[in-house]
């Protein structure tokens, strides 16, 4: 760095005081304007946050929501090039950090995770889909499975109850999968039972209904696997017209 | 008529643009941050976009001002970017947006001084070096001069001229610093280096106080902007002209219009025989 010590001083101060609002007054700026520079950067960090999280935004009270978006942009240093990525950020700091709004919100964290899964699947890079075919049989052929998709486990049921009225009482395990439409680019939220997520995750993993049946027999998991694909190939089909499910390889 | 004017494409209104005719701009101008590394929705319309336009990037988060040293693998991104939609002009801010290694996603004036002069000249000329091209740097909109050493035409003059680069001439900034910091606009146009001129930026206005505008890009562009671009179109070659609009934004055929009043001034000035903004593009860089 070929800058003088007190230049450095002076872009860091500046800085420092947009992230924190605390004005060092060794920093030579018009002290009647500079906290036009503090409003603007902070806007553009609310505003970010909010749209990508508008029923966290709901959920809390305004001081409540405008002390954690100070506390994160005053504490941490946000790394993204890409301000689209910085609530993933905001959502990374949340998970990590003590806070006590986490006792008076215990589906803090699932509903902050559940809200960013759906803006970095809208925007996250196009993956490649495997070759496939639309006709096949779904007990014994290679299932083709979208591969823009997660497969949410979630302690609260932030994707189907209302987050005001979610208590410790609702505490379980919920999935959820959640994938891209190839087509319009959609981010879609299918809620599932946690047998249906095991399944989902033996298929992609190049597993047959048949071969998966089979192993879960073993463990005893299912007596009468008859009964379970009777029950599956219609959610299968659902999926498949959904595009979640799109063929056989 | 020649067609020099170009608008800054939004998501706001992509659909719209893309599937009709209403506005017809020479080029579009998008920042390469809020469309590499995406998929999905979004790059279906940047591809169908770079079908039909050519694409010009101004970026948001080089922060060539910053004090650290470059982050290198940002400029990896926006060179595979640039190439990929075969964009021929690459600008930036002379501001800084990063500091101590912190994002703040909004341009902060530079102290105009010796060493950020040295610094920063340095740091624009190794990005044109891993770019291999030329890049335009722009002069920002300022509330507060920053420890300020000397004039911000002295800043900028001596920055373009040690590190070689283009200037992308905000006029509507130079309004807006005109009026903020009480100085000439004319005067200030007159000396900067207009030979280096490669894009001009146009844009709208708030003004906040009774001695303060704030560039919010959320306005129409005021007569008097009008005018200093007039006086600037008969100083400078014929170069893109950018609409920039980002906030607030009117109707398509409202953002025409204003297209279209540029397109009369620059052609009343520019010598018609100079082709169309394609020419205009790849001969600034
Ligand atoms: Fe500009």
């Amino acid at each position: 760095m070929q800058l003088q010590k007190d230049t450095y001083r002076q872009q860091s101060d500046l800085a420092k005081y947009c992230r924190t609002n605390i004005l060092d007054d060794t920093l030579k700026v018009r002290h009647d304007r500079v906290h036009h520079y503090r409003r603007l950067v902070y806007n553009v960090v609310n505003d970010s946050l909010i749209s990508a999280y508008p029923l966290l935004n709901n959920l809390l009270s305004e001081t409540e929501w405008a002390s954690l978006v100070n506390d994160f942009f005053a504490t941490h240093s946000c790394q993204s090039t890409q301000v689209w990525k910085m609530p993933g950020e905001f959502y990374n700091y949340i998970k990590s950090t003590d806070l006590s709004l986490k006792s008076d919100y215990p589906h803090l964290t699932d509903l902050i995770y559940f809200e960013w899964i759906e803006v970095e699947m809208f925007m996250m890079e196009d993956i490649e889909y495997p070759l496939f075919k639309t006709e096949g049989d779904w007990e014994n052929d290679q299932i083709a499975v979208n591969p823009e998709h997660k497969i949410l486990q979630l302690n609260f049921p932030v994707h189907f109850k209302n987050s005001k009225s979610i208590t410790k009482e609702d505490k379980g395990e919920y999935f959820l999968l959640v994938y891209r439409e190839k087509e319009t680019g959609k981010v879609q939220f299918t809620d599932i039972s946690a047998m249906y997520g095991l399944l989902i995750e033996n298929i992609v993993n190049g597993l047959t209904l048949h071969e998966i049946l089979l192993a879960l027999k073993s463990t005893s998991k299912f007596e009468n696997t008859d009964q379970v694909v009777a029950q599956i190939i219609p959610f299968f089909n659902a999926l498949q017209k959904k595009g979640f499910l799109p063929g056989f390889i | 008529m020649n067609k020099n004017v170009g608008i800054g494409f939004r998501k706001d209104f992509a659909e719209e643009f893309l599937s009709s005719d209403i506005l017809d701009p020479a080029f579009v101008e998008l920042a390469p941050e809020n469309w590499m590394g995406i998929g999905g929705y979004w790059k279906k319309i940047i591809k169908q976009l770079s079908e039909k336009h050519s694409i010009t990037s101004h970026g948001l988060s080089l922060s060539i001002g910053s004090p650290e040293p470059l982050d290198w693998d940002f400029l990896i991104n926006v060179k595979a970017f640039i190439k990929e939609y075969d964009i021929q002009i690459y600008s930036e801010h002379l501001s800084f947006s990063k500091c101590d290694n912190a994002h703040l996603y909004d341009l902060l004036p530079i102290p105009f001084r010796e060493d950020t002069i040295k610094h920063v000249a340095n740091r624009i000329k190794e990005v044109q070096d891993f770019l291999e091209m030329k890049i335009a740097i722009e002069n920002v909109s300022y509330y507060t001069p920053v420890a300020a050493e000397m004039s911000e035409l002295e800043f900028i003059n001596t920055i373009i001229n040690e590190a070689d680069c283009n200037l992308l001439l905000d006029v509507n900034n130079v309004f807006v610093n005109a009026f903020n910091h009480q100085y000439n606009a004319k005067e200030f146009i007159k000396g900067l280096p207009l030979d280096k001129v490669s894009y001009i930026h146009m844009a709208g206005h708030e003004q906040v106080e009774p001695d303060l505008i704030i560039d919010t890009h959320g306005e129409d562009i005021i007569p008097p902007v009008f005018d200093l671009f007039d006086y600037t179109t008969q100083r400078v070659q014929p170069v893109p002209v950018l609409l920039e609009r980002d906030f607030n934004i009117p109707a398509l055929h409202h953002m025409q219009s204003e297209i279209n009043e540029l397109e009369k001034i620059a052609n009343n000035h520019w010598n018609k025989k100079h082709a169309t903004s394609k020419r205009y593009i790849s001969t600034a860089v």
